[in-house]
């Protein structure tokens, strides 16, 4: 007894105080790491978290103004190799396709749009095959 | 076993109080009666809403890359500071310096940048969200021009975490305030450039595209209609709002092309939007702007 009350002890303590080892997404920090992978020129300006949360969500999506004369980035950031199946996909505000990273079957780490129509765009990551369903993308601008 | 029982229960306190808990509660202390009415409000709507609002960095790299030159008369004054004595007041004018600040590390006048990060820090510390802004890191960054892009970064990045916290704690109000404040001082900006060169294409379309930012910004401004701090802002955007009602934005659609290039994928927009402004529409924003932007900074 005292000897399973010991192990209850631990485990609470290691998902409680270490997250980290929970086994959760860490998107925080793939986000992060895809801030600097934005191609030479590109400033910053969002960084968005992908979590699926264990397979709960099939798509995440996310919105923003582009302007005509810029020149957008969206990268993607993942463990496993490539982009670990995920994928982002660029709708305008009529939700017409614009862009998606996988082309021709291949997974592709990065967008670059040429923003000729301003107006609300939508960002959308879905999750293809199997995959961690977890990572980061990061969004920048250049004129 | 008492003891065992103890160690497991005081470990689940230590979890459950690790982090930035009492941050928040200093956090949600602090907040004066303009979150009354946000309990009530679709938190959702407002995240979804509030992540459209384009970072005023982009404006000014618009304006640099067009070749306006810099002119810091036309900026909030960093001694300004101590009439901002209300989260209200704090936090449009946190948004209001955070563009400023943008705009002076875009033109790369460092010595102009480095004196809005006291009210800034002073500002965020008066918010109780000092704890994302790195002033010491972005001051030492500010000291050399060629650290610009880390400075843009780091800048962009303290923003942007104020903004996910504060939607976070489901005071959202206070993020709304500090993207107006922000969006205004842009439009500000660029209002005053584009009447002084009235035959600037570029800036009277940029100006006749924020019509889209408005309206995204009196969706937000709508679910706070009943707040006595936030009502007579929106009354005072609505009004904005009708100066941009001749203006006409048109797009015109075609599919796009794409391929990859280097592993990016790299577009070719087919669609296009026009703009339809005039210099007048132009001169009645800019008079209307500058009317809103007095009483913020006042």
């Amino acid at each position: 007894m005292k000897k399973l009350i010991v192990t209850a002890a631990f485990l609470i303590t290691a998902i409680f105080v270490s997250p980290d080892l929970s086994g959760q997404c860490d998107s925080d920090g793939y986000s992060n790491a895809c801030i600097p992978k934005l191609a030479t020129g590109f400033n910053f300006l969002k960084s968005y978290k992908i979590d699926s949360e264990s397979g709960a969500k099939d798509k995440i999506e996310f919105s923003y103004v582009f302007t005509k004369g810029t020149q957008y980035m969206i990268n993607l950031c993942a463990g496993g190799t490539s982009t670990d199946g995920l994928v982002v996909s660029l709708y305008d505000s009529k939700r017409n396709k614009v862009a998606t990273s996988k082309v021709n079957g291949e997974f592709i780490s990065a967008i670059a749009y040429p923003c000729n129509a301003t107006g609300i765009y939508y960002i959308q990551y879905t999750f293809d095959g199997p995959s961690a369903k977890c990572g980061g993308s990061a969004l920048g601008f250049k004129r | 076993m008492k003891y065992v029982l103890a160690g497991v229960f005081v470990a689940i306190l230590v979890a459950c109080g690790s982090g930035k808990k009492t941050d928040e509660q200093a956090f949600l202390n602090s907040l004066d009666s303009a979150n009354s009415v946000a309990d009530a409000i679709d938190d959702e709507l407002i995240k979804s809403v509030l992540q459209n609002i384009p970072s005023p960095i982009e404006i000014s790299v618009l304006l640099k890359e067009s070749g306006r030159k810099y002119d810091h008369s036309m900026l909030n004054s960093p001694e300004n500071i101590s009439k901002y004595n209300n989260n209200y007041k704090m936090a449009l004018n946190l948004g209001v310096y955070g563009t400023d600040l943008g705009y002076t590390n875009i033109y790369q006048q460092n010595q102009d940048g480095i004196k809005y990060l006291e009210p800034i820090e002073q500002l965020a510390e008066g918010l109780n969200i000092g704890q994302f802004f790195e002033i010491e890191t972005i001051g030492r960054l500010a000291a050399n021009s060629k650290n610009l892009d880390s400075l843009l970064l780091l800048t962009t990045k303290n923003f942007n975490d104020i903004n996910y916290y504060l939607s976070s704690q489901s005071r959202s109000n206070l993020s709304i305030l500090l993207l107006t404040g922000g969006w205004l001082e842009a439009m500000h900006i660029t209002c005053q450039l584009s009447v002084k060169d009235p035959k600037n294409k570029v800036l009277q379309d940029t100006i006749g595209e924020q019509q889209i930012i408005l309206e995204q910004i009196l969706i937000l401004f709508d679910l706070y209609k009943h707040d006595e701090n936030m009502a007579p802002l929106l009354a005072d955007l609505t009004n904005l709002k009708s100066a941009f009602e001749k203006i006409k934005i048109t797009t015109t659609y075609k599919a796009p092309t794409s391929e990859v290039v280097n592993g990016v994928v790299v577009v070719k927009d087919n669609s296009t939007t026009t703009v339809e402004i005039t210099p007048e529409d132009v001169n009645n924003i800019k008079t209307i702007t500058s009317e809103i932007r007095s009483k913020i900074i006042s």
